[in-house]
């Protein structure tokens, strides 16, 4: 659990610098940032889940977090080029993955409580 | 977990982080009202304003010099001044007869010198009535009479089964006059001559003259006034 602190630190390090820098994306660029986002949510839901497991790997997390953020990004781009709203495959995936990360994170942290405190 | 890939991790939290943030104030972010205008239109802008603003100092200055002559003055004296001020609403509304310089419009119908075709006696619709009444209006006048009809703010202009009605009663045939007082007499004759109004009334056959008078005599709005949909404006 102390591994989490430090990158939690920086999360809400980001965020405020984030929200500090008061920049905005031009809307013909907004839907790339949205995907990247959830691409970016996914990945990290996905390295908590890992790391709950114990089987989280440091170059997967690294290198599923930019190949999932271009992937996502390149998939919006084809779709704007073939004028298919291809982003919402993006998000369709990213969405079912994302709740099932956080359902398994939830049974980590919080079911195994439960079963801990009823065990005692 | 080994202290560099901690790291790794991290900054890729950082780097999460600052993007959501990101998004979330592009998404958050309302469009910006432009003030798109010139230091010219803004002058006049200040200009209209200050006239409100003149105009209702002015009401002001009114209202409280009556409530001072009011609280200032004998019963008797109260009285007085509450007549007059009553006679000055009353007056305000074109409840009373009034008299002064103006102008005064003669409608008249024209008729074409083509004896093959039958000519419809012309007949004033109200919606070229509103339109000449709006300019009339705009123009500067104070107060209208139409035909031996008070026009009052009140007044309907209406379409009762064809014919034109004002006040609930119908408008005479052409010709008629319509008396307008106002302090400009000239210059409201010289805009009415050039009008559009005149020239619509003209398409349908319909003439105008317009002459100013020194002595003009408007009737008084005779019936019972209706408010009981007024409210405050809040001004």
């Amino acid at each position: 659990m102390n591994d989490m602190l430090l990158p939690f630190l920086f999360l809400l390090i980001g965020l405020s610098l984030g929200f500090l820098t008061d920049i905005q994306i031009h809307d013909p660029y907004s839907n790339y940032l949205s995907i990247a986002v959830l691409a970016a949510f996914d990945t990290l839901f996905g390295g908590v889940r890992a790391q709950l497991e114990d089987i989280f790997s440091e170059t997967a997390f690294v290198t599923g977090f930019f190949f999932n953020v271009s992937l996502a990004a390149l998939l919006v781009f084809l779709g704007i080029q073939l004028g298919v709203d291809l982003y919402l495959a993006a998000v369709f995936a990213f969405g079912f993955r994302i709740f099932r990360n956080l359902a398994k994170i939830r049974k980590y942290v919080i079911d195994q409580k439960l079963l801990n405190k009823s065990g005692n | 977990m080994k202290n560099k890939s901690k790291w790794m991790v991290s900054l890729i939290c950082l780097l999460i982080g600052f993007m959501a943030a990101i998004q979330y104030q592009t998404v958050t972010a309302q469009p910006e009202m432009r003030d798109t205008r010139g230091t010219w239109e803004v002058r006049e802008d200040i200009l209209k304003q200050q006239e409100i603003q003149q105009n209702l100092l002015e009401k002001i200055e009114s209202s409280a010099e009556t409530i001072h002559e009011y609280e200032a003055k004998s019963s008797h004296g109260q009285l007085e001044i509450l007549k007059r001020t009553i006679y000055d609403l009353k007056e305000k509304a074109g409840l009373t007869e009034v008299e002064g310089e103006g102008v005064l419009l003669r409608i008249t119908p024209i008729f074409q010198e083509n004896p093959n075709e039958g000519q419809v006696y012309p007949t004033l619709s109200p919606l070229l009535l509103s339109q000449l009444i709006n300019e009339l209006n705009t123009y500067g006048a104070e107060e209208l009479a139409i035909g031996n009809e008070r026009f009052t703010n009140l007044s309907p202009v209406r379409n009762v089964n064809g014919s034109t009605y004002i006040n609930n009663r119908p408008l005479p045939s052409l010709p008629f006059t319509i008396s307008v007082i106002t302090e400009q007499p000239e210059k409201l004759k010289d805009y009415m001559e050039a009008s559009q109004s005149i020239t619509r009334l003209a398409f349908e056959n319909i003439g105008v003259q317009v002459e100013v008078k020194q002595h003009l005599t408007l009737p008084e709005y005779s019936d019972p006034v209706h408010l009981e949909l007024f409210e405050e404006t809040g001004e």
